[in-house]
C-alpha cells in the first residue's frame, strides 16, 4: 500500500496520518481484512512519532474503518472502503462550510432541513 | 540443456558407482564390510552387511543430488546456479572416493575387523573434493556472468513521480502459511522433546540433539514465514518474521537500481533466504519480486512481495531525487 503525507498541510499530524490511511482505504490500496503495517513501521516510514500514529489508528478504529485484534495487529474492517470514501466527503463538506463561515451545527441543520 | 544433462548424468553415474562398486568385487570382500573408523584409530569400529554398504551411500547421494537437480530440471529458464555445481561435484567425489576407500580397505580381508583405516585415501579425496568445488564455482559463476551480464541496470527501470511537497511511503507484506505451519509443528515437537528430556523419559544424549535440530528448524521457518518490505525516504527496509527482526536496510543512495521481476522457488533453489546465481532472494512465494542492485555490488537482492512494481518505482524516484 502507498501512503502519502502533504508536507505543507497545517492540520495536526495525527489527523494527517488518519487522512492518509483513510484515503488509502478509499482508493482500494488495502482491502477488508488486510493487515496494516505496524505502528512502529508507519512511524519510521512517515517520520512521525509512534504515539501520533497510534492516536490516528485509534481514531480510525472509532470511525469503524479499522479493527484492532490481539495477535493479528491492525486490520482493515469489513466494508471500510465505501465507508471511508463517505467519511472523506463529509470531512471535505465540513471544511468547505467552515471556510464559508458556517459552523458544524449550521451544516447539521442544513442536512436536517433537506427534504 | 547441457547443464541439466550433465547434472543428470553425474547423479546417475555416481549412484551407479556407489551401489555397484562393492558388488563388482564381492567375491574378494568379507560378509560384513568395515565402514567406520574412529578418529586416529587404525581399527574399524563400525560395520555393515554388503547390501547396506552399497545402498546406504547410494541413497544418501540420491537424496542430496535430487535436492539440487530436481529444481534445476523444473526451472523454466536455465538460470545460472553456481551452488548446484559447487555442491553436486564435491559431494559426489567425497561419497565415491569414500566408497572406493572402504572397498579397498576391506579387499581380501577375511573379517571386517582386519580392515585398516584408509587415512591417506580420505585425505586425498577431501583435497580433490575441495579443489573440485572451487573449480566448479569459478566455472559456473563465469558462465553465469557471460550469460546474464547483459543490459544496463537502469534500462526500463520504472520511476514514480513524487510531488515536491509530499512524503510518500510504500508497504508490502508476504506471508507463507506453510512455513508458519512447519514452524509451529517443529516448535511443538521441540517442546515435546524438551519435556521428555527434562522428565527423564528417554536417553538425554540423543534427545538434546533432536531438540536442537527441531528448535533451529522451528526458528528458521518462523523467521522466513513472513517478510515486510517498506520503502520511504529512509530507503528500503526488509524485515523478517513475526517480530520484524532482523531487518536489512539500504539508504536510497546505496541502491543503483530497483525493478520488479517474476521469480519462482525453482529458479533460486527453494524457499526462504536463498543465495543463487541470481543473487540473494528472499523467496516466500512464487511470483512478483522487488529486486534491487545495491551500489558497488555485482549481485542483486530480491524479496517476494506483492505490488513490487510500485515499490521499485518509488525507490527509483527517491534514488534519483537524492542524487539530483
Amino acid at each position: 500500500m502507498l501512503l502519502s503525507l502533504d508536507k505543507s498541510d497545517t492540520r495536526p499530524l495525527h489527523e494527517q496520518v488518519a487522512g492518509a490511511v483513510r484515503r488509502a482505504i478509499a482508493e482500494g490500496e488495502c482491502g477488508p481484512g488486510d493487515r496494516l503495517p505496524s505502528a512502529r513501521d508507519l512511524s519510521a516510514a512517515l517520520d512521525v512519532n509512534v504515539n501520533t500514529v497510534l492516536r490516528a489508528l485509534r481514531g480510525l478504529r472509532d470511525e469503524g474503518l479499522l479493527e484492532f485484534r490481539r495477535g493479528r495487529g491492525v486490520t482493515v474492517a469489513e466494508g471500510a472502503g465505501p465507508h471511508s470514501g463517505l467519511q472523506i466527503r463529509v470531512r471535505e463538506l465540513v471544511a468547505e462550510a467552515a471556510r464559508l463561515g458556517y459552523s458544524r451545527t449550521d451544516v447539521i441543520d442544513m442536512i436536517r432541513g433537506l427534504p | 540443456m547441457a547443464v541439466r544433462t550433465t547434472a543428470v548424468l553425474w547423479t546417475v553415474g555416481v549412484t551407479a558407482v556407489l551401489a555397484g562398486m562393492p558388488f563388482v568385487v564381492r567375491e574378494r570382500l568379507p560378509d560384513r564390510l568395515a565402514t567406520h573408523w574412529g578418529l586416529g584409530s587404525e581399527v574399524a569400529d563400525g560395520s555393515m552387511p554388503l547390501w547396506a554398504a552399497s545402498l546406504v551411500p547410494a541413497l544418501l547421494w540420491l537424496v542430496t543430488a535430487a535436492g539440487a537437480t530436481v529444481p534445476l530440471l523444473r526451472a523454466r529458464a536455465t538460470a545460472a546456479r553456481p551452488w548446484t555445481a559447487a555442491v553436486l561435484l564435491p559431494t559426489g567425489i567425497v561419497l565415491a572416493g569414500s566408497q572406493a576407500a572402504v572397498v579397498r580397505a576391506n579387499l581380501d580381508r577375511a573379517d571386517w575387523r582386519e580392515a585398516r583405516q584408509p587415512g591417506a585415501w580420505i585425505v586425498v579425496v577431501l583435497v580433490v573434493a575441495v579443489l573440485a568445488a572451487v573449480a566448479a564455482w569459478f566455472v559456473a559463476t563465469r558462465r553465469a556472468r557471460a550469460e546474464g551480464g547483459t543490459g544496463s541496470p537502469d534500462s526500463g527501470a520504472p520511476a514514480l513521480r513524487i510531488p515536491d511537497d509530499r512524503r510518500v511511503a510504500w508497504f508490502s507484506r508476504t506471508v507463507n502459511p506453510w512455513m508458519q505451519l512447519v514452524a509451529a509443528v517443529t516448535g511443538l515437537v521441540a517442546v515435546g522433546i524438551l519435556v521428555a528430556a527434562v522428565g527423564g523419559l528417554a536417553d538425554p544424549g540423543g534427545l538434546w540433539a533432536a531438540f536442537a535440530a527441531c528448535a533451529v528448524a522451528s526458528l528458521s521457518c518462523a523467521l522466513f514465514s513472513s517478510v515486510q518490505a517498506r520503502v520511504s525516504e529512509r530507503g528500503l527496509e526488509v524485515s523478517f518474521g513475526p517480530l520484524g527482526w532482523p531487518t536489512r536496510r539500504w539508504a536510497p543512495g546505496d541502491i543503483d537500481a530497483a525493478r520488479a521481476e517474476t521469480r519462482g522457488p525453482a529458479q533460486v533453489g527453494g524457499w526462504g533466504y536463498r543465495v543463487s546465481g541470481l543473487g540473494t532472494t528472499v523467496m516466500l512465494r512464487a511470483g512478483e519480486c522487488l529486486v534491487i542492485r545495491p551500489r558497488g555490488r555485482r549481485a542483486d537482492f530480491a524479496v517476494s512481495v506483492d505490488d513490487a512494481r510500485r515499490g521499485a518505482a518509488l525507490l527509483n524516484a527517491l534514488r534519483t531525487d537524492r542524487s539530483a
